[in-house]
C-alpha cells in the first residue's frame, strides 16, 4: 500500500522521517498531521518515535538505519539518543558515529541485508553498518549521482533510483542489491527519490504531489498491492508510463 | 507541451456608446481642466493637444487590447479554427477584428492630423475648437463600427462558454445519428451530466467529460447526432461533430442502435457509418451497438446480422452494450482506450529521437532484475500484524460495502475502534492551545511508572551521559554476589580485636600518632595566625618544613620504622583518588576578534603616500584653518526666507502657490 502525505506543505516526506521494519522516527514538528496519519498506519505494528537529531527535524536525511539498528550522527544530543534508545525496542542497536558526511540518510541506502553507500565514507562508518545493521556494504555511485540515499529508495522487496540512471547502472544495483531495480520519479516528476518517499516491506509513504503513475509504479516495485510485482511494469504500466512521459 | 486553449480570459468588449462615455470621461479625468486665456500660446496650444493624444493613446489601447485577445485563425489548433469558422462564420469574424485594427489605424491618423494643425491655432478659442473637432471625429469613428463591437462580444460570451477540449490529449469521441444513446454513455463512463432526452437533437454542442483509465485521464467527446447526408447540406449542429471527428486525433465511438428505435434502420446507420468513413482514417474506430436490453444482437434478422459480421470481418470491432443495463459499457470504453493509446504510443515512439526516448523513458520501463550471487536468503520482514490489520481492513470494508454506508465512514471505521490509541492529532485538535507534544508517553521501559522520572542532564558541570556505565546493573549484582559468598565463607565472622600482643602494641602506637597529629594541627593553626598578624609575608613566609628527614626524625620518636625506600610505596596510596573523569569544567578562553587596521592605513597602504598626503591635506586646509571660516562639511542653513516669495505683486492664488 502506498500513501501520499505530506510533512507541513512539504512533499519531501523522506528528509522528515525514516522508515524501517521495526520502527519509525518522524521528525518533531510543529503540528501532528503527518505523525498521525504514520501513527494510524504503523504504530499497532512498530513504533512510530517523534525526534530531533541535533536539534533539526531533518531525521530522514542524517539518519540511516533497518531493522536491527540505527546509525545516528555524531551531532546527535546524548538527550536525544537517550530518548531514541528509550523510545526504540531493545532489541534495536543505536550507534552514534562520528562521519565526515553526517547526512548519513544521503550517503547510504539500507534495506535488512544490504547496503549501498557514498564511495567516501570512513571506514569506521562502514564497519558500524556491518556491526550495528548487519548488512553487506557496497560503495556504488548511481550514474552522475554520488549520493546514493538521496536518489534512491529500497526495501527488501525492490529498488526505485533516480530517472535517468542508466540501465547498465540499474543491472549493476540490482546484482548486489539482489532485488528488481527500476528507475523512475516521485513528487510530479522529482528524482530525488530518497528525499521525496519513505518505504519498508509492506508499506510506503510518498509525497502528496506524487502522479497516480508514479504511485502505480512504487506499488509495483515494492510489491505493496495485491496486484503489484515488478514485472507489471514492463508489461501493464509501459504504455501509461510512456504516455504520461512522451 | 501543448498550448492549453482558454477562451475564457478574454475581456469584455464594450459596446461602442459605452466605450465612448468611458473614453471621454478618462481624458476628462487625467488630463488638466485649467487653462486662462492670458496663458502663453505655446502653453495652451500644449494643453489641447495633450487632451487629443491622450484620448488618441486610450482609444489606441482599448482596440489594441480587443485585436490581440481574440484568437487568430490562423494560430490556433485547426479543430478551434475550424469550429470558430462554423459558428462564428470566419470571413464575419474577420471582417470584425479587422474593422478594429482600420479604426485604431484612423484615429492615430486623426490624432496626428490635428496635433499638426494645433501648431496654426492663434488663440484659445480656436484651440478649443480644434480640440473638438479631433476628439469628435476620433470618437464618431467608434460609433460607425457599432455592429462590429457587438459581434465581437457576442462572440466573446459564445467562446467563454466552448468547452475546453484539449485537442492533443487522450480523447475518445462519440458520434452517430441523434438519439442512439451517445450522451448516455457519457453520463455513464464520465461525471459529465449531458442533458438525455427520447428525442433527436437534444444535445446540440460539443460537451466533455473526463475519466481515469490505466492511471491517465481521458477526455470524452459528446457531439450532436449526425444525418446521413452531403457535407454542404449538413447544419451548424452537424458541423461541430464533423469537425471534432475531423481534427482531433481521437479513437472514435460509432454508437448505433441495435434496437432501431431512434427511427433508423440497421441499414442506414451502417450507410452513415460508411459515408462518414473517411473522417476515421488513421483512428481507432470501435461501434458499440447499443440498446441490447431491447434487442440482442443475436435476434436481429439475418440480413442485418450479416451486415454487422460484414463490418467484424473488415477489422472493425463491434461491443454490444446497454446504457440502461451498463452491460458492456466498461468493455466499450477499455477497448477504446487500449486501442487508442497503443496507437498514441507507437507514434511517439516512432516520431522521437531514440537517443532521447532511451535517455528519457525507456530506462524507466526496464527493470533490472537479480542474478543470483550467493545462497543466502534475503526474505523481506512483514511482522504478523499487517496480515491481520489487512485482514480486519478487508473485512470491515466487505461489512461496509453491505451496510452501503458512507465511503467516508467506511476507511474511519475499518481502522477505529474502542481498542485503539488515540491519534495525537486527535488529542492536538482536542486540546487546542493547550497541547503540548508528550515525548514519553510512549517509552518502551521495563518499569512503565519511571517513564516520567526525572534525568539530571547537567550536574556539578559535567555532562552525566559521559560517566554511564551501561553495565552498572551486572556490577553491583557481580559485587553482591561476591559480597555474599565471603559473607558464607565466614571473612566476616573472625573478628580482629585487639588481643594478640601485636595488634596492642600498633593501636598503642596508632593512638599515640593520631595525639601527635593533634598536637601539630593545633600547632599550624596558631602559627598561621600569628604569621598573618607580623604582616610581613617574606618573614613569615615558612621554609620547607616538610622534608624526608624531619618526617623520619619525628616518626622514629615515635617509635615508627621509617626509610625513605618504604615511604615511597606509600606514596601513591596517600595520593588523592580522582573521581571521575579529569576535565575542564567551564568557559574556554575566547579569542579577542581580528581587529582592522586604521582606516588611513587601509586607503593607502605606502608610508611614505600616506604621509605625503597628511601633509597635502594640512597645506590645503591652512587658509581656512587660519580664518576659521566655514568648509564644505560644516552645517549650513539656507535662507528661511527667500526674497523672491516674500516681495513684489501678489495677484491670483495664495503666496504658497507661487
Amino acid at each position: 500500500m502506498a500513501l501520499r502525505v505530506d510533512y507541513e506543505g512539504s512533499n519531501d516526506v523522506g528528509v522528515f522521517c525514516t522508515l524501517t521494519n521495526s520502527y519509525c522516527l518522524v521528525g518533531v514538528g510543529g503540528t501532528q498531521n503527518f505523525y498521525s496519519i504514520l501513527e494510524a498506519e504503523l504504530s499497532d505494528i512498530i513504533p512510530v518515535v517523534h525526534t530531533s537529531i541535533a536539534s533539526t527535524r531533518i531525521v530522514g536525511r542524517v539518519t540511516v538505519g533497518n531493522r536491527r539498528g540505527l546509525l545516528v550522527p555524531n551531532s546527535t544530543t546524548d538527550q536525544e539518543l537517550q530518548h531514541l534508545r528509550n523510545s526504540l525496542p531493545d532489541e534495536v542497536k543505536i550507534r552514534r558515529v562520528d562521519e565526515r558526511l553526517s547526512a548519513l540518510g544521503n550517503v547510504i541506502a539500507c534495506n535488512d541485508h544490504v547496503a549501498i553507500v557514498h564511495a567516501e565514507i570512513s571506514q569506521e562508518t562502514e564497519q558500524a553498518l556491518v556491526e550495528v545493521l548487519g548488512v553487506e556494504v557496497f560503495r556504488v555511485s548511481l550514474a552522475q549521482n554520488a549520493l546514493v540515499g538521496s536518489y534512491c529508495a529500497l526495501s527488501s522487496q525492490g529498488c526505485l533510483v533516480a530517472a535517468r540512471t542508466p540501465p547498465e547502472t540499474q543491472r549493476e544495483l540490482a546484482a548486489l542489491l539482489q532485488i528488481p531495480v527500476v528507475a523512475g520519479t516521485v513528487n510530479r516528476g522529482s528524482e530525488l527519490i530518497g528525499a521525496g518517499m519513505v518505504v519498508n516491506d509492506w508499506v510506503a509513504f510518498c509525497g502528496l504531489d506524487s502522479t497516480s503513475t508514479e504511485l502505480s509504479v512504487v506499488e509495483s516495485i515494492f510489491k505493496l498491492g495485491e496486484q503489484g510485482a515488478p514485472t507489471s511494469i514492463s508489461n501493464q504500466l509501459r504504455d501509461t508510463l510512456i504516455e504520461s512521459m512522451l | 507541451m501543448t498550448t492549453f486553449y482558454n477562451f475564457k480570459r478574454i475581456t469584455v468588449v464594450p459596446t461602442a456608446p459605452e466605450l465612448k462615455d468611458v473614453v471621454l470621461s478618462k481624458t476628462q479625468r487625467k488630463t488638466p481642466t485649467v487653462v486662462h486665456r492670458q496663458y502663453s500660446i505655446g502653453r495652451i496650444r500644449a494643453f489641447y493637444a495633450r487632451k487629443i493624444k491622450f484620448l488618441q493613446q486610450t482609444l489606441h489601447d482599448k482596440l489594441t487590447q480587443i485585436i490581440t485577445e481574440f484568437p487568430k485563425m490562423e494560430e490556433i489548433h485547426p479543430f478551434y479554427a475550424d469550429l470558430m469558422n462554423i459558428l462564428y462564420d470566419r470571413d464575419h469574424y474577420k471582417i470584425a477584428l479587422g474593422q478594429m485594427n482600420t479604426a485604431r489605424h484612423l484615429i492615430d491618423g486623426i490624432a496626428r492630423e490635428y496635433v499638426r494643425l494645433m501648431k496654426y491655432a492663434d488663440s484659445l478659442y480656436r484651440c478649443k475648437m480644434l480640440k473638438r473637432a479631433a476628439l469628435g471625429r476620433m470618437v464618431k469613428l467608434l460609433k460607425r463600427q457599432k455592429s462590429s463591437f457587438e459581434y465581437l462580444e457576442q462572440v466573446r460570451q459564445h467562446l467563454s462558454r466552448l468547452p475546453s477540449i484539449d485537442p492533443a490529449t487522450r480523447t475518445l469521441i462519440l458520434c452517430g445519428f441523434p438519439n442512439v444513446g451517445k450522451s448516455s454513455f457519457i453520463n455513464k463512463v464520465t461525471r459529465a451530466d449531458v442533458e438525455v432526452q427520447p428525442y433527436a437533437f437534444t444535445t446540440k454542442a460539443l460537451y466533455v467529460g473526463h475519466l481515469d483509465y490505466r492511471f491517465l485521464r481521458w477526455q470524452v467527446i459528446d457531439t450532436p447526432g449526425i444525418l446521413d447526408q452531403p457535407l454542404e447540406d449538413r447544419n451548424t449542429i452537424e458541423m461541430q461533430a464533423v469537425t471534432a471527428l475531423a481534427h482531433l486525433k481521437a479513437a472514435v465511438l460509432f454508437m448505433m442502435d441495435v434496437s432501431e428505435q431512434c427511427d433508423r434502420s440497421i441499414e442506414e446507420q451502417l450507410h452513415l457509418f460508411e459515408s462518414i468513413r473517411p473522417l476515421f482514417a488513421n483512428k481507432p474506430v470501435i461501434i458499440g451497438l447499443n440498446k441490447v436490453d431491447i434487442r440482442h444482437r443475436s435476434e436481429l434478422p439475418a440480413e442485418k446480422a450479416a451486415l454487422l459480421d460484414q463490418l467484424e470481418k473488415e477489422g472493425i470491432p463491434i461491443v454490444e452494450t446497454s446504457t440502461l443495463t451498463q452491460e458492456g459499457i466498461m468493455t466499450l470504453r477499455d477497448r477504446a482506450c487500449d486501442e487508442l493509446l497503443a496507437q498514441r504510443v507507437e507514434a511517439k515512439l516512432q516520431a522521437k529521437k531514440i537517443t532521447t526516448v532511451e535517455d528519457s523513458v525507456l530506462n524507466r520501463v526496464f527493470v533490472a532484475y537479480p542474478v543470483p550471487r550467493d545462497e543466502k536468503v534475503r526474505a523481506p520482514f512483514i511482522p504478523a500484524g499487517v496480515a491481520q490489520k489487512r485482514a480486519a481492513a478487508k473485512k470491515a470494508a466487505a461489512a461496509n460495502a453491505e451496510n452501503s454506508m458512507d465511503v467516508d465512514d467506511q476507511s474511519v471505521a475499518a481502522f477505529r475502534d474502542e481498542n485503539t490509541r488515540r491519534l495525537e492529532r486527535e488529542i492536538e485538535l482536542e486540546m487546542e492551545d493547550d497541547y503540548i507534544l508528550d515525548l514519553k508517553k510512549h517509552y518502551l521501559l521495563k518499569n512503565p511508572d519511571e517513564k516520567y522520572d526525572v534525568v539530571p542532564e547537567i550536574w556539578e558541570g559535567h555532562n552525566l551521559s559521559d560517566f554511564v556505565d551501561p553495565e552498572i546493573q551486572q556490577k553491583l549484582e557481580k559485587l553482591l554476589k561476591e559480597e555474599e559468598l565471603l559473607e558464607q565463607a565466614g571473612e566476616y565472622e573472625s573478628d580482629l580485636d585487639s588481643d594478640d600482643d601485636e595488634t596492642k602494641e600498633k593501636m598503642k602506637l596508632a593512638l599515640k600518632i593520631r595525639e601527635k597529629e593533634k598536637l601539630l594541627t593545633l600547632e599550624t593553626q596558631v602559627n598561621k595566625r600569628l604569621a598573618g598578624r607580623a604582616g610581613s609575608r617574606v618573614l613569615s613566609s615558612r621554609k620547607r618544613e616538610r622534608s624526608m628527614s624531619r618526617l623520619e626524625h619525628e616518626l622514629g620518636e615515635l617509635g615508627v620504622d621509617i626509610d625513605t625506600k618504604k615511604m615511597k610505596n606509600l606514596q601513591g596510596q596517600c595520593a588523592k583518588p580522582q573521581l571521575g573523569k579529569k576535565m575542564k569544567v567551564g568557559r574556554s578562553r575566547s579569542l579577542s576578534a581580528v581587529r582592522p587596521a586604521p582606516r588611513d592605513e587601509i586607503a593607502i597602504p605606502d608610508p611614505e603616500a600616506r604621509h605625503h598626503a597628511v601633509k597635502l591635506r594640512n597645506k590645503a586646509m591652512r587658509g581656512l584653518r587660519r580664518e576659521a571660516k566655514k568648509g564644505e562639511a560644516d552645517r549650513h542653513v539656507y535662507d528661511l526666507k527667500p526674497k523672491h516669495l516674500f516681495c513684489g505683486k501678489r495677484g491670483n492664488g495664495k503666496t504658497d502657490w507661487r
